[in-house]
């Protein structure tokens, strides 16, 4: 039968075509399914949160920050458990990085606060003597763009069926019910601020990009 | 014998005595089973190679090709339908053999894995570490809280422990009047207590201020009168009662390790739990290092 595939190159390059890809579809299809399943117990990005991951990609953090845990005992000890792959299936894209200039930041929501954060970025020299990092003062004045960050949400549930609206899960609602939510969580932090501009901002219904930022980085757990 | 048969001896002689050669002049010692083993290898090897080139030599003078020839030619070139040599057959028999093997029992069996290598890194380091500080004198245990609390608390509380300017607790004070005057307000029940909740408002106006001022001030003098609401929970000498309240006197032991593994908010902010970041002794190393924290 081989010798009638010997005088058709063509099925013949179509069959190797087969046997390769077969191999390739049982080695990488089950460890990408694997990979896109969230961890048990993760919940979908706030719209709030999502305006302040677009605030951390906008200021580039990622130029200096990664968000990946190595599974080494150094890394473990200095910045907690080591990063699962379902722990990122809600982020699109990832903000993995790869440089370290500063610190990892994929738990520093397990060991730094809302003060913290916001004496840091006003002035980083104020909590972190020798650190390098530029200030990001303006953070506190420009508003956050809460209206893409909804709809960021509500594509990624209509298009790859992120769980919003799930029972105990993140609330999206609509868009109304979206700004009144990320309202409410801004309200929440503003109150554990000090900054009396963003406490004015935040009463009178506006986001500053620093309170939408810092509800990102304490939601990184 | 023929011909080919003398060359092929001489071919092997050569390559034998080529072998004796190199081992002379590299002085291996042939008293050592291994290098013997070697040695032996390599003449048989010298054996078999030309015993076998030989072999096909003499078939490929001799050999008539017979048997079938299939259909196509190759640029004039031709194919007999020959059975698979059983060598063949049988290594690829082999072959399969081995990868079902391998697919059910030899992978998942022996594959690496990198968090099977972090946990066996990490269970030893902990072990070892756990031996050597099981019983670490004061100046081991201040010494080691000292490097914890510049890695894990001074971004915060600052590298001298004084809060920086009111961002975090200043640990060269025990607790300042506007803290006092909080709790007071507000209640507390964050540290896990045996006492359990104190409840807000037990004082008010101006016996609140004359408790906080007291407090503050580090209890010296004749306690207020009012500071009888304190004494039931917290003691006389405001510590604590052995540890079933918080000490608001001094820092101790119980209270920085309730104050790390639970975590706290307070007037000043919020204070994250520690409680997966620092082995208990850790703890026990930060806890010395912050009661060494003075003005």
């Amino acid at each position: 039968m081989f010798h009638w595939l010997e005088k058709n190159p063509f099925f013949f390059a179509v069959g190797v075509f087969l046997v390769i890809a077969f191999a390739g579809l049982i080695e990488i299809l089950p460890n990408f399914a694997e990979a896109s399943r969230p961890v048990v117990g993760l919940k979908p990005y706030t719209v709030l949160e999502l305006a302040g991951k677009e605030v951390y990609k906008k200021d580039n953090c990622i130029a200096c920050h990664s968000q990946l845990i190595r599974p080494f005992k150094s890394e473990t000890d200095r910045y907690g458990q080591y990063s699962l792959s379902g722990e990122y299936a809600y982020d699109r894209p990832f903000l993995w990085g790869s440089k370290r200039t500063g610190p990892d930041l994929h738990r520093v929501g397990n060991y730094r606060s809302t003060d913290w954060h916001e004496n840091h970025m006003w002035d980083p020299k104020s909590v972190v003597p020798q650190s390098i990092m530029p200030a990001y003062k303006h953070m506190f004045t420009n508003l956050a763009d809460i209206d893409t960050a909804y709809a960021e949400a509500l594509t990624v549930k209509k298009v790859f069926n992120t769980p919003y609206d799930a029972p105990n899960g993140t609330k999206l609602g609509t868009l109304d019910e979206g700004r009144a939510g990320a309202l409410e969580e801004a309200k929440a932090i503003a109150a554990d601020m000090k900054n009396q501009e963003v406490k004015d901002a935040v009463a009178a219904g506006k986001i500053p990009e620093i309170v939408a930022l810092i509800a990102y980085l304490n939601r990184l757990k | 014998m023929n011909g080919l048969m003398i060359k092929a001896l001489a071919f092997a002689a050569v390559l034998i005595i080529a072998t004796v050669a190199v081992v002379n002049t590299m002085h291996i010692d042939l008293n050592d089973p291994v290098n013997m083993i070697t040695m032996f290898g390599a003449v048989a090897i010298a054996f078999i190679t030309t015993g076998v080139a030989v072999k096909y030599i003499n078939q490929m003078k001799t050999d008539k090709s017979t048997g079938e020839l299939v259909g196509e030619r190759w640029d004039g070139i031709g194919e007999y339908r020959n059975e698979l040599p059983s060598g063949w057959a049988f290594s690829f028999l082999g072959t399969i053999v081995w990868a079902l093997w391998y697919f059910l029992a030899g992978y998942p069996l022996n594959a690496y894995s990198q968090i099977g290598e972090y946990n066996e890194e990490t269970k030893a380091y902990n072990t070892k570490f756990e031996a050597a500080h099981a019983n670490a004198d004061a100046a081991t245990l201040i010494a080691m809280g000292e490097s914890v609390f510049l890695v894990q608390c001074a971004p915060c509380h600052g590298e001298t422990g004084d809060g920086m300017s009111g961002k975090a607790q200043n640990f060269v004070n025990r607790i300042s009047k506007d803290q006092v005057l909080a709790v007071i307000k507000n209640g507390s029940n964050q540290l896990g207590y045996a006492m359990g909740a104190m409840p807000p408002m037990l004082a008010q106006g101006a016996d609140a201020e004359t408790i906080a001022t007291y407090v503050a001030g580090g209890m010296q003098g004749t306690a207020p009168a009012a500071f009888a609401t304190c004494v039931a929970c917290h003691g006389a000498d405001g510590k604590g009662n052995n540890g079933t309240a918080p000490n608001i006197a001094a820092y101790d032991n119980t209270l920085i390790s309730k104050v790390l593994v639970n975590g706290k908010k307070g007037a000043i902010g919020a204070m994250p739990s520690f409680k997966t970041r620092l082995t208990p002794v850790q703890e026990k190393a930060v806890a010395a290092y912050i009661q060494t924290i003075k003005g």
